[in-house]
């Protein structure tokens, strides 16, 4: 298990040093099982930092949806490192991000955080109501105890943690400038039955259940901003000069969206299922981007930000990459 | 007079001259347009400082200050700078095309306050399109007004907007005092930005209004050199822009701080826009 | 004005009397609310806590044709939202029904915006008073209730097995008519567990703040670095605006299919970069820091200076659905606090 003062003791060691300018963590939430990233610049604040199975955002998205604003006249861009706390799914963003070049190893100083789950709010709120006080969550191999203000209860690991949870391959991170404990063994291989069931639907069947899925969207973008893969500084999809998408929500530029999204994430998407949890609406996306993993990983045998070395999947060439659309 | 009963219905006008006014990738272009609707006219009264969203169907709207003063009948100028969509779509328009417009919105200059004072228009580069119909309005009005003292500067002489207009008004006797930011061959009148131009001219805030236009960081010193020459917030004016939709106070983008820059302004005198830290962050 | 009462698994019936007019309720989809038009009101469930999109949808729809016209043409053929049968918004929670009370001093300003009013007007709404608020409501913070009759045509009360309804206005008694049919007069026994509910229900209230002061400091906390607080995990995605039933932004589109265009009107948010760009580039709220401040200035400052209300209906949907706990109230107790630049100075 983690010790919460050994990590904020390794924060404020991080912080304190003259190279880096600020710290990327999880602080306890305002209600139920809330938790919210925060970003700390001085190490007299590592007290708020928590770590627990609340601990769901991607914080690799923070390393780049920060704005960097034009610096004034006479001074220079604050080019000291960013440290980030990851689990396991989270470091696969931060190698697809470096091996996509978004910024170099040495800008991050990568706190690696060995995994057992998140809760799913969704099955929390089924278990336990609505909560307006915070509560916190604490995860072992089977079983997560739950504190709602003083009040316990145990529930089964496999109740309430994210469906991605039950699954996991990587629960230690794969990229870290420290480990915070030791390794965890894996919780499971990932068969892709999902997929495999949803794609024995007829296609006509399948494209109702989009039209269903789809002309809920609201076009929040909340899928696309939370999206650590998504750090185009200007999205194709809200361009205005040229315009591609129209910004009306009729079915038609919905689906558009939803399906250029998912192909600009072939062989990069993660899994971290961000996207899936933000909605509001609750469209399933994974299911999409499932299939374009799925597809990646048979057609390709490639699986994004797990090797740093890998060259992007789309921007890389093989002699037997299978192109039968072609010749 | 807008549409009373949908706002967002813009009426259509007939291009009858157009012009380039400046030359360049980001040339003004000037166009004198009409109602294809005669009967519009019947209710349409406009005062200076008032704009227009003037645009294209198919293409969308943008917010322009009606450059024409009331005392030019019969017809609404407007002078657009090719920028983005909408602008490079009004630009391939000529004499005979269609465009909309929808309006007019927004405040004017406070003129019937104005009464008796001097008044010192201050432009520099587009921003002497909202201060034309001031001009036009004072020379239709002389007897009503003080002396009329006309500033304005471009980057070069090539870029002044109504270039035809100046011995008019030195010919009625206004001061025009003409800047170009940097010499050129045969400019006989200053060189430097429009800010030292002001300095330059060195107008009395004694019952005088100032008024400028141009872009935002022109403003800014402009208003900064007219405190120091003593002009009170009160005397100086301005007429902003922002982004705009709906120009009538309801897609909510245009705001600073608490005012609607397309309901409660363009117009605003300085000293509504120091109380909004938002306007000059 | 009558009172009725129905059994509540007699719900269908009372729906179905109402066939004379275009009925909207709450629709319980794969375990999700959203309000829609009711093809079937076997669908209909009044047992919700709250939509996800609030009905704000109904009354300024997410996408709208202003009018259409022919590419080359000059004819303007306008959208009359009006047309059609009378709409009923039925089962709409008091805080919702508020917050077009509240828009209405936007749409109403000087040039009436006759899409909104024009459904407005046609559109007779049936309130259902909360009996369970959910954790983050906080409607009595900001001019509500959980059984606020104040913007409603009827009420409606679930008192377990039996809905008892109110009729309130005239448009309330209209619907009480058509539905005659379908329901029994109410008694004092409803019209008592109704109040009591009322009552429970607002002691039920969990989170809540003091906005006095609120709209006056905000302007003076310009400057603040407490702003950076939110903004640095703000996603800068659309789902506070576009949740919130007081949010009424815009975009304004034409948009060409060959020949048949038409000009459209689409929810926009203030938290995306583009609603200030200009088209020099130039983009006076450039980072989330501004669009943040602005945000909660406008709900929380702007908009009472402007219509003398408090942008805000308390409905927590902005708190809820935040995938980053960026928390209303924890943003406006943390402005509270903030010392103005005058304080720190003294």
């Amino acid at each position: 298990m983690v010790d919460l003062n050994k990590l904020r003791d390794k924060a404020k060691e991080v912080l304190i040093r003259d190279d880096v300018r600020r710290l990327i963590g999880w602080k306890r939430g305002t209600y139920g099982f809330e938790s919210a990233p925060v970003v700390l610049k001085d190490a007299s604040e590592v007290d708020i930092l928590i770590w627990d199975a609340t601990c769901v955002q991607n914080l690799a998205s923070l390393l780049t949806l920060e704005e960097k604003p034009p610096v004034p006249r006479g001074q220079e861009p604050d080019t000291r490192k960013v440290a980030v706390m990851v689990k396991g799914c989270d470091s696969r963003a931060i190698i697809q991000q470096l091996i996509e070049k978004a910024y170099e190893r040495d800008d991050v100083i990568v706190i690696g955080l060995p995994c057992r789950g998140v809760v799913d709010r969704r099955k929390a709120r089924e278990l336990f109501g609505d909560l307006a006080v915070p509560a916190e969550a604490k995860i072992d191999a089977e079983k997560v105890t739950i504190d709602i203000g003083g009040d316990f209860k145990t529930v089964e690991r496999k109740d309430v943690v994210m469906d991605k949870c039950l699954r996991c391959r990587y629960p230690n991170p794969l990229v870290s400038d420290t480990m915070m404990d030791s390794e965890i063994e894996k919780f499971a291989d990932d068969d892709f039955a999902d997929v495999e069931e949803f794609e024995k639907k007829s296609p006509d069947d399948k494209w109702k259940h989009f039209d269903e899925q789809f002309d809920k969207c609201i076009r929040c973008y909340s899928c696309r901003n939370v999206c650590p893969m998504c750090y185009c500084v200007e999205c194709l999809v809200t361009k205005l000069r040229p315009q591609w998408t129209r910004r009306s929500t009729d079915i038609s530029e919905n689906t558009a969206y939803h399906i250029q999204r998912a192909w600009h994430l072939a062989g990069r998407c993660i899994e971290c299922m961000e996207c899936q949890r933000v909605c509001p609406v609750d469209i399933p996306l994974m299911t999409l981007n499932r299939k374009m993993t799925h597809d990646v990983k048979e057609m390709f045998e490639y699986e994004p930000g797990v090797d740093p070395e890998a060259p992007p999947l789309l921007a890389s060439y093989k002699p037997n990459d299978p192109e039968d659309y072609i010749m | 007079m807008m549409d009373e009963s949908n706002p967002y219905l813009p009426y259509t006008v007939k291009v009858e001259e157009a012009w380039f006014e400046t030359p360049g990738e980001r040339c003004i272009k000037t166009f004198k347009v009409n109602f294809t609707d005669e009967k519009v006219w019947d209710t349409w009264s406009h005062k200076p400082g008032q704009c227009a969203m003037v645009g294209r169907l198919g293409v969308g709207e943008s917010m322009f200050c009606i450059s024409s003063a009331p005392s030019e009948e019969g017809y609404l100028r407007f002078s657009v700078m090719r920028m983005g969509k909408v602008t490079s779509a009004l630009h391939e328009l000529e004499a005979g095309d269609l465009m909309t417009v929808r309006g007019p919105v927004g405040n004017s200059f406070p003129l019937d306050e104005w009464e008796g004072k001097d008044i010192v228009t201050i432009g520099g580069g587009i921003g002497q399109a909202p201060l034309r119909p001031v001009i036009n309005y004072i020379r239709a009005n002389r007897d009503r007004f003080g002396e009329l003292k006309v500033l304005y500067g471009a980057r070069t002489s090539d870029d002044h907007c109504f270039k035809g207009e100046f011995d008019d008004f030195r010919k009625e006797g206004h001061g025009c005092h003409l800047a170009v930011d940097v010499s050129e061959e045969k400019w006989p009148h200053f060189v430097g930005f429009v800010p030292n131009l002001l300095m330059e001219v060195s107008p009395s805030p004694e019952n005088a209004v100032a008024v400028t236009c141009g872009p935002p960081v022109m403003i800014k010193f402009v208003i900064q050199n007219l405190e120091k020459l003593g002009f009170a917030p009160e005397q100086i004016y301005t007429t902003l822009e922002e982004r705009m939709k709906c120009g009538i106070g309801k897609c909510g983008r245009c705001n600073i701080g608490h005012l609607y820059v397309c309901k409660d302004g363009p117009v605003f005198s300085y000293a509504t826009l120091k109380e909004i830290p938002e306007a000059f962050a | 004005m009558g009172d009725f009462k129905f059994a509540k698994e007699k719900l269908t019936d009372v729906l179905s009397a109402l066939k004379d007019f275009k009925v909207f309720a709450p629709v319980k989809t794969d375990g999700v609310v959203r309000f829609q038009e009711v093809a079937d009101p076997a669908q209909v469930s009044l047992d919700y806590s709250n939509s996800n999109v609030p009905p704000k949808e109904l009354m300024f729809p997410e996408t709208e044709t202003l009018f259409r016209y022919r590419l080359g043409g000059t004819d303007l053929d306008v959208a009359n939202p009006a047309e059609g049968p009378k709409r009923v918004i039925f089962g709409i929670r008091p805080c919702d029904a508020q917050a077009f009370s509240i828009v209405d001093n936007l749409y109403g300003w000087d040039f009436p915006d006759p899409y909104f009013q024009g459904r407005r007007a046609n559109t007779v709404l049936v309130g259902l008073a909360c009996a369970d608020p959910c954790a983050n409501c906080f409607c009595p913070s900001v001019g509500g209730s959980p059984a606020s009759e104040d913007n409603v045509d009827a009420m409606m009360f679930d008192l377990g097995d039996t809905i008892y309804l109110k009729g309130l206005t005239d448009r309330g008694e209209e619907i009480a008519s058509a539905i005659s049919g379908a329901v029994e007069a109410a008694g004092d026994a409803e019209k008592k567990a109704a109040a009591g509910q009322a009552e429970e229900a607002s002691g039920k209230i969990q989170r809540s703040i003091d906005t006095s002061g609120i709209p006056e400091k905000l302007p003076s906390l310009y400057d603040h670095p407490f702003w950076e607080q939110f903004s640095d995990r703000c996603l800068g995605c659309g789902i506070c605006t576009f949740l919130c039933p007081t949010c009424h932004c815009f975009d304004i589109q034409d948009e060409v299919e060959q020949f048949d265009c038409r000009r459209a009107r689409m929810w926009d948010t203030c938290m995306f970069s583009e609603y200030s760009l200009h088209t020099s580039g130039h983009n006076p709220r450039p980072t989330r820091k501004e669009r943040t401040r602005n945000r909660i200035s406008h709900k929380y400052s702007y908009f009472p200076t402007k219509f003398d209300v408090i942008a805000c209906v308390g409905c927590g949907r902005c708190i809820n659905y935040c995938p980053v706990n960026i928390d209303i109230l924890d943003i406006l107790e943390k402005s509270k606090q903030a010392e103005a630049k005058e304080e720190q100075t003294a």
